[in-house]
């Protein structure tokens, strides 16, 4: 594998790639770099040419990559809270309301905010679904579903449990019964195939900054029925312009403003970058090294995991008599060890695993080394151990 | 949470000092000496005997009252026995604000 430069970081052992990926593969910083060295590039929006038209090579890379029908479908956001408010809001707001939403226990505060807030405002009635071993069934959401349900909102993977949830077959039974669903794929997107010609449903989200080894800043979602969500953002397009009237077509539909050129670019090399190791190849070690991680931890018997079989590569612990946020900061401190601490933004899937005190996660990347999770290992036994 | 840059390495003196102002957790057999103090409704500190620098953490309720606690410890620390008797007196001040805010604020929802 290609030495990744660490830029003076050398020793640090990074596992906090379930927030931000790090480090970020050295093609995805050449993209960027080549971003910002071109003269702005984008049909509609400039009279240069001859460069990359990053937006449509992300979008096709993109659709590709997630097996999406039609790449003009694939619109770029900020992030997966900015994609979820898009599509919860613009939802919400063409549908006949107040109508009812089903949500789970595992979601991320980008969920739960947005919902919490509709619901305040009395444009939904809410339903928040628990979870069992780590999973919400199509049976919970089949007994959660009332006449005026018209939105379930759920997460591929859990950022806490690292369990990728049965999304096909609930996306199969509400496609049926004609209720949207909104699947947040922030943490599954690049560390697991996504196949939405196969998985019907009605809007995936994803970010750039995770497993996709984009930069911060840039995120999207595809969406199948662009007409079930209402237009909550307009500006300038590039396209039309004598009009008044926001454009329809897609993406601009949902794409006011210039976009954010060197996050699209970033993206596209992060999605090549995966397609070049593919993701079996990405998948497999991922599973290989976090379960050899857990096998490490499972030998003190003060660490408490609370996901011993993730699909993904997060692991979610603590150390008895150790609060969560002394576990992260003596592992930075003293050993280089990063990861984070505290809810993750998923504050009802900790009231199930932890009383709601928060944990330390560990997430790895591609990047993470078989040494460096040893090493890790080692060092959180050692706390526990000291702190027995 | 602020993080402090020290001119010089905490001591074991210091954490000698802190025990006087609230609880000190201190696990010294780890690959570096870890310390945490906690003071209730005033701060917590966390840090390592040996290192230049701590993190430190407010309670928000009273942070305008306690932005200036962190370096009353370390002032005080410095004028040693004298110090502790001197830096008690400035927390029942700051307590008795604490209570008079806290009771206008019962009062207000009343």
């Amino acid at each position: 594998m290609e030495p990744i430069p660490q830029n003076g970081h050398k020793g640090l052992i990074y596992l906090n790639n379930a927030a931000t990926s790090w480090p970020k593969p050295p093609g995805v910083i050449a993209e960027v770099k080549k971003s910002l060295q071109n003269p702005y590039f984008e049909q509609g929006r400039t009279t240069a040419g001859g460069a990359i038209d990053y937006p449509v090579a992300a979008r096709t890379a993109l659709a590709g990559f997630f097996c999406a029908e039609k790449p003009d479908h694939i619109i770029f956001t900020q992030n997966a809270t900015d994609s979820l408010n898009l599509l919860i809001h613009g939802f919400t707001r063409n549908a006949p309301a107040p109508f009812h939403t089903i949500t789970t226990e595992l979601e991320h505060n980008s969920v739960l905010r947005p919902l919490h807030a509709l619901e305040m405002d009395g444009a939904i009635t809410l339903t928040t679904v628990p979870c069992t071993d780590n999973r919400v069934s199509l049976t919970t959401i089949k007994e959660a579903l009332r006449a005026d349900t018209r939105l379930v909102v759920m997460t591929h993977g859990s950022n806490v449990l690292g369990s990728v949830q049965d999304i096909k077959s609930i996306a199969e039974y509400l496609r049926a019964n004609d209720i949207f669903f909104i699947v947040d794929g922030a943490q599954t997107a690049g560390h697991i195939p996504i196949d939405l010609s196969h998985m019907p449903v009605d809007a995936f989200i994803f970010t750039g900054h995770k497993a996709l080894f984009g930069i911060p800043g840039i995120g999207g979602f595809y969406l199948s029925d662009p007409a079930a969500i209402a237009i909550t953002k307009q500006g300038g397009t590039g396209s039309d312009s004598a009009s008044l009237r926001h454009p329809r077509d897609m993406p601009t539909r949902f794409e006011a403003g210039t976009h954010n050129y060197p996050g699209i670019a970033s993206l596209y090399a992060g999605v090549r970058f995966i397609e070049g190791i593919s993701l079996a190849a990405i998948e497999r070690k991922g599973r290989e090294l976090t379960a050899s991680f857990i096998r490490a931890l499972k030998k003190t018997d003060t660490i408490h995991i609370y996901n011993e079989s993730p699909d993904l590569p997060i692991v979610s612990f603590n150390i008895d008599g150790l609060d969560n946020h002394e576990t992260g900061f003596i592992l930075a401190r003293a050993y280089q060890v990063i990861t984070r601490t505290g809810l993750h933004c998923a504050p009802l899937v900790h009231q199930r695993i932890d009383g709601g005190n928060g944990c330390v996660r560990a997430s790895l990347s591609w990047f993470t080394t078989p040494d460096e999770c040893q090493v890790a290992a080692e060092a959180i036994r050692e706390v526990a151990k000291e702190c027995a | 949470m602020k993080e402090f840059v020290l001119d010089e390495p905490l001591t074991e003196g210091f954490l000698a000092f802190l025990r006087q102002f609230g609880t000190v957790r201190y696990l010294d057999t780890l690959k570096k000496p870890y310390f945490s103090f906690e003071k209730e409704q005033f701060i917590s500190i966390k840090g390592f005997v040996g290192d230049e620098s701590v993190e430190v953490r407010y309670n928000k309720e009273y942070q305008d009252l306690l932005g200036d606690y962190f370096h009353l410890l370390l002032y005080y620390f410095r004028q040693g026995p004298a110090g502790i008797m001197q830096l008690k007196q400035i927390e029942e001040s700051l307590n008795e604000k604490m209570k008079i805010r806290q009771g206008t604020r019962e009062g207000a929802r009343t």
